[in-house]
């Protein structure tokens, strides 16, 4: 059966060559595509995550829900040691965040200002390559800002200006200083950029009463993908039902939603085209069928039986999906491959990203072997599925009537 | 043994161009006959064969094929009995296009499950009874029209069926390509034993078998 399958495709050569490019395209647009659209949702959220949020953080229980000074991380060395044990955990810093008032002699605004580790910053966030003016924290740092542009711009500050910082006090006391600006950082997040400031740790903890607190532990992972995994070890070895540990898929919920909404909307309008392409196969199948309802009623009349039938369509399919779907397979894979190391960078929006700096201007391709094997799947299957209307078709002759067919 | 009871068969059953094709037939055709059935153009013969060859359904009436009844099988079945015990010559050759003639006259057999040392035996064998056996490795197209009735003929033997079935098998052919399928014919009749049922108005077939039923608007005369 197979050998009168192979000997079909060649004598129909128009109907073969076909049925080869259409599945040859839709393999190669569909994995295309699916790869670019991973790519640029894992890219979003590799850039989101850079800016400030970690893959996972850890708080004390209630923090995230009812705040306040009583939900602090009270011993953050105990856990930055058990931290140190976990594969896959790449760095980790403490940040201590709170909110305060920042006033000049013009103006003033309200501020989440965050004591932060910069030499840690600079592995985990970026913070520091967010710079636009003056210069980033260092541990050694003492009064110094590094406020978003935003805050900067509403306060009418300039770098070197000073400004007098109110808040409270990880002991609810009342904690007041003057810091200098020296420096102006810009991610492209408008509302980060709005309200955030930062000082350095050691400088912070001392004026806030917060040596060894921190409002959360930020972590940031090897790989994104086993964030879940590592996420469970965190958990494990913390052992301690005061203490959540949370990832992305939490923090960013919104993101998540969005980024879901969107495949969802890709995933449509990628249906539309499989679709499109299995009623072109199909409805090329049928005509080709056509043509060869009495080769089947003689076929049928001299003792071919239906499981025949079905078996020689299915081969026919069968090679000339495989033929399509071997040449797509490495072409695709190269392509999303190299995309995926050569991210495609677009003209214009290039220019307006290098403005914030932070986000990134390429849209890098997803490279996996599973994502691509699901891939070439689906379109076997849907080629698959393309033979079934026209063996019906078929079936639907008596073997006589077909061998009588015009 | 095939034998038919009160068979009837309609075309357009209840519609006012209703045919009666098939009108109350009882036959009994025994092994190995070389048998016409025979009669103007309509007068049912193509249809009483298609009905002995389990290609069509009648209304009402029983075929036996070797004393199963195989009026009342499903398209399945029907197709297992076609495959198994039957061999059938069309008036168009029917061969398959994209095969050679060896696999062509093979083709059966190997739907049948022979093995490929069997199935190139015989096809040997019957080629060389058809002197076809120069032609093997050609494909139908390039054959000439007596030519391929006679792979057809050769397909239609190969597996050895109990009957062949042949419709109007000299229609497209010459007197002297007749006249040599038909010699032919009945020399595989003679030295394999199986039964073969012409459907013809040929005079040449007629004069060449053994037995003509004859018919006249869809009755046995």
């Amino acid at each position: 059966m197979f050998r009168l399958a192979l000997k079909n495709i060649l004598f129909y050569k128009g109907r073969s060559i076909t049925t080869f490019a259409l599945t040859f395209i839709s393999a190669m647009l569909f994995i295309v595509y699916v790869s670019m659209m991973d790519g640029s949702h894992k890219s979003m959220l590799e850039n989101t995550l850079k800016i400030y949020t970690g893959a996972i953080e850890i708080y004390h229980k209630d923090y995230r829900d009812i705040g306040g000074n009583e939900y602090l991380i009270k011993d953050v060395t105990s856990i930055t040691n058990k931290l140190t044990q976990i594969q896959g955990v790449k760095a980790y810093t403490a940040r201590y965040e709170t909110y305060g008032l920042l006033s000049t002699k013009e103006s003033s605004a309200a501020s989440m200002i965050a004591g932060i580790e910069p030499e840690q910053e600079r592995v985990i966030s970026s913070l520091a390559t967010a710079l636009r003016e003056g210069e980033f924290l260092s541990n050694e740092s003492q009064n110094c800002l590094y406020g978003g542009a935003g805050l900067i711009e509403k306060l009418k500050l300039q770098l070197g200006d000073e400004v007098a910082f109110v808040g409270a006090a990880s002991d609810n006391s009342f904690a007041a200083d003057i810091f200098k600006v020296c420096g102006i950082f810009k991610t492209g997040s408008f509302e980060f950029d709005l309200s955030s400031s930062f000082v350095s740790r050691n400088y912070f903890d001392k004026l806030m009463m917060a040596q060894n607190k921190a409002s959360y532990i930020t972590i940031k992972v090897d790989d994104l993908e086993n964030v879940d995994a590592i996420n469970e070890q965190i958990v494990a070895v913390l052992n301690d039902v005061e203490l959540e540990s949370l990832t992305w898929k939490t923090l960013m919920k919104t993101m998540v939603e969005a980024m879901e909404v969107d495949s969802i909307f890709g995933y449509i309008s990628l249906s539309l085209f499989l679709v499109v392409i299995f009623f072109v196969i199909m409805i090329y199948g049928f005509i080709n069928v056509s043509t060869r309802i009495k080769e089947f009623g003689v076929l049928r009349c001299i003792g071919f039986s239906n499981a025949h039938i079905f078996s020689l369509l299915f081969y026919e399919i069968f090679i000339l999906s495989s033929l399509a779907l071997l040449l797509a397979a490495p072409i695709a894979g190269y392509i999303c491959y190299y995309y995926s190391v050569h991210p495609i960078v677009i003209e214009g929006i290039a220019d307006m990203y290098k403005d914030y700096g932070i986000v990134s201007d390429e849209i890098p391709f997803n490279f996996d072997i599973l994502t691509l094997s699901w891939n070439l799947a689906l379109i076997y299957l849907l080629n698959f599925l393309s033979i079934l209307y026209p063996y019906f078709y078929i079936n639907s002759f008596k073997p006589i009537e077909a061998t009588k067919h015009v | 043994m095939i034998q038919l009871q009160n068979v009837h068969k309609y075309f357009f059953k209840d519609e006012p161009r209703e045919v009666h094709a098939l009108n109350d037939i009882n036959l009994t055709i025994e092994d190995g006959e070389f048998t016409l059935f025979s009669g103007p153009s309509g007068c049912g013969k193509t249809t009483l064969l298609n009905a002995i060859g389990a290609l069509d359904s009648i209304e009402s009436g029983k075929i036996f094929f070797n004393d199963k009844e195989i009026s009342s099988l499903s398209e399945e079945e029907r197709t297992t009995i076609r495959l198994n015990e039957m061999g059938f010559v069309f008036q168009a050759y029917n061969l398959v296009p994209v095969l050679s003639v060896e696999e062509n006259i093979g083709f059966i057999m190997k739907l049948r499950g022979f093995s490929d040392t069997q199935i190139r035996e015989r096809v040997l064998e019957v080629a060389s009874m058809l002197e076809i056996e120069n032609k093997l490795s050609s494909l139908p197209h390039a054959l000439s029209g007596g030519q391929q009735q006679r792979v057809a003929v050769a397909r239609a033997v190969a597996a050895k069926p109990k009957v062949i079935l042949a419709d109007e098998p000299t229609a497209n052919l010459d007197s002297k390509n007749s006249k040599a399928l038909m010699d032919m014919m009945r020399d595989l009749n003679e030295k394999e034993g199986v039964s073969i049922l012409f459907a013809s108005h040929d005079e040449y077939i007629l004069k060449s078998v053994r037995r003509v039923v004859k018919l006249s608007d869809g009755a046995l005369l």
